[in-house]
């Protein structure tokens, strides 16, 4: 984030105050971005280890706690991986919406930020 | 957020640092600024940017920025390592609810677990009052369930309110590195524009 050569707008600390929480939004949303990653995969995990449980026709499963893999009935694994994919769906949906929220307030001060020092800042994505 | 009209001072930061991390003082107005300082442009650039002698004992001379840098990869770093931590401490808490729930049925547990890289073997776990935590340190203690489950929920909790004060921690020190950055740019930029000033001064 740079700015122009010679400008005259003054900033003021509320204009600090917009620049700086543009920065910590920026930052969120990469984070997000990458959380987000982390959970669509670990959604996916547990989508194919539920589809291979249908396939397969044991009653003894091995379903990992930490580092042990525990010899569980089935329908008790079942059981189990249904509340985990539901957990992981909820946490994906929540990520994804701070994400809007995130993108949605830096629209609204880059809108604002630009409004006052128009060519003088750059809050794009280098 | 309502519009101000003239540069307001309203609400200046009144914090001066947080937790060791020194807050960049925000400029109200650049020439101010420089006369206050005694500072030619220059000068001001080099101790925002460049190479600055401190007071205090601890930072070797660096610049503001340079400073800010160093802090924030030791805290980034602490960062990595609680997130890191919280997944695992669950994971204990799993087990050990798992324990406490074949509790009542009398089986054991038979669980496969890795000896070394590439081998597992199969362990029987009886029905147990106690568990063993390790506390680091080459220290292993023996708990009972619910004391274990006790302590690892409040080392879970202890892990979550330090992860959060870190992560505050970081958006305080990124605010004075745009702080910095904005205010250098100023600098610059009042600069620029006093040239072209006096540029223009000479030329009528």
């Amino acid at each position: 984030m740079q700015q122009g050569e010679g400008s005259e707008t003054q900033v003021t600390w509320e204009d600090q105050q917009n620049i700086n929480k543009f920065g910590r939004l920026n930052n969120r949303f990469h984070e997000l971005e990458d959380e987000i990653k982390v959970a669509k995969e670990a959604n996916e995990s547990l989508e194919d280890a539920s589809n291979e449980l249908i396939l397969s026709d044991e009653d003894m499963v091995r379903f990992q706690i930490g580092e042990v893999f525990a010899h569980m009935p089935r329908e008790e694994v079942e059981g189990r991986l249904e509340k985990m994919k539901e957990d992981a769906s909820k946490e994906l949906e929540r990520l994804e919406e701070e994400k809007e929220s995130v993108l949605a307030q830096m629209a609204e001060l880059k809108k604002i930020l630009y409004g006052k020092f128009n060519d003088s800042i750059n809050l794009e994505e280098d | 957020m309502a519009a101000s009209t003239s540069s307001s001072s309203a609400s200046l930061p009144s914090v001066t640092e947080r937790r060791g991390i020194p807050a960049a003082s925000f400029v109200e107005d650049v020439e101010t600024y420089l006369q206050q300082s005694g500072l030619d442009v220059n000068s001001s650039l080099s101790f925002l940017q460049e190479r600055f002698a401190l007071l205090e004992a601890f930072f070797p001379p660096f610049s503001r920025l340079q400073q800010y840098r160093i802090v924030e990869m030791k805290l980034l770093a602490q960062q990595r390592d609680l997130q890191a931590k919280i997944p695992d401490i669950e994971k204990c808490l799993d087990i050990v609810a798992t324990l406490q729930a074949k509790k009542g049925t009398g089986e054991a547990l038979i669980a496969d677990f890795e000896v070394s890289e590439g081998i597992y073997s199969r362990a029987r776990i009886e029905d147990t009052d106690s568990v063993c935590l390790w506390l680091g340190a080459n220290v292993m203690l023996e708990y009972s369930c619910e004391e274990a489950k006790a302590l690892l929920q409040k080392n879970l909790e202890n892990a979550k309110a330090s992860l959060e004060v870190l992560v505050a921690d970081l958006q305080f020190l990124r605010d004075q590195v745009t702080i910095t950055q904005v205010t250098t740019a100023r600098v610059y930029n009042w600069d620029v524009h006093q040239r072209r000033i006096r540029q223009a001064a000479m030329e009528t």
